[in-house]
């Protein structure tokens, strides 16, 4: 899950991989900030699976590559 | 996730925030009066439940996830101190987590060059930046150190 500088740059490193998915990083920041904010409240309790992929879907972040297993 | 658990699990995150860093199995251990085997045990069912990201060899904390236990290429400062990040995604992570503006130090994979982003009101300040996950959704925790 890497930063890159531009999609000159990630289209050069991905050249010899198979690529995943791409997002600008404004909405990496959007992901991040509801994924994680709450992870060190005192009062915590783990995530389930469809709280997270409702995070997911909410960022329109969907498709089968962003689908979380069931399991 | 039982309650004795839980409540280790949220006592080993606050003692990460307070000195700065992953507490060792033997902090928790002095800190809470429980033995270091039933720490160990408890970090270990945290392990299995994608709680807490161990060291396979010395059972110590790789990943509190957004926190890295051990250095990495992503470093934050936030909140006062610096930090390290998993990933991409847990650097952004870590000033959301301690809901904190700051600034993510780490470098293109591709040319080698800095990147510096500061994060202010939840926005990064280079929206040219792009995001790139390799790994899908459904394989995330096959290896999370790889994703």
């Amino acid at each position: 899950m890497n930063l890159f500088r531009s999609e000159e740059h990630m289209q050069r490193w991905l050249a010899s991989r198979a690529p995943g998915a791409t997002i600008p990083v404004d909405r990496l920041s959007e992901l991040a900030h509801a994924w994680w904010d709450d992870r060190v409240s005192p009062d915590w309790r783990p995530h389930t699976r469809d709280q997270n992929q409702a995070i997911l879907d909410r960022l329109r972040l969907t498709g089968d590559f962003w689908r979380l297993p069931n399991s | 996730m039982d309650g004795d658990d839980l409540s280790l699990r949220n006592l080993t995150y606050a003692r990460l925030l307070e000195r700065g860093r992953a507490p060792t199995a033997a902090e928790i251990a002095a800190a809470t009066g429980r033995s270091l085997p039933e720490v160990v045990a408890g970090w270990e069912r945290l392990h299995a439940e994608h709680g807490l990201v161990l060291d396979r060899v010395t059972g110590e904390i790789v990943m509190a996830n957004p926190f890295s236990g051990v250095p990495t290429g992503y470093r934050v400062q936030a909140a006062g101190r610096w930090w390290y990040g998993n990933c991409a995604w847990d650097a952004f992570g870590i000033c959301a987590a301690l809901h904190a503006d700051g600034r993510i130090e780490t470098s293109c994979p591709d040319c080698g060059q800095p990147l510096r982003v500061r994060v202010r009101d939840q926005r990064p300040d280079d929206p040219g930046l792009l995001f790139h996950c390799l790994v899908p959704a459904a394989r995330w925790w096959d290896d999370i150190v790889f994703t």
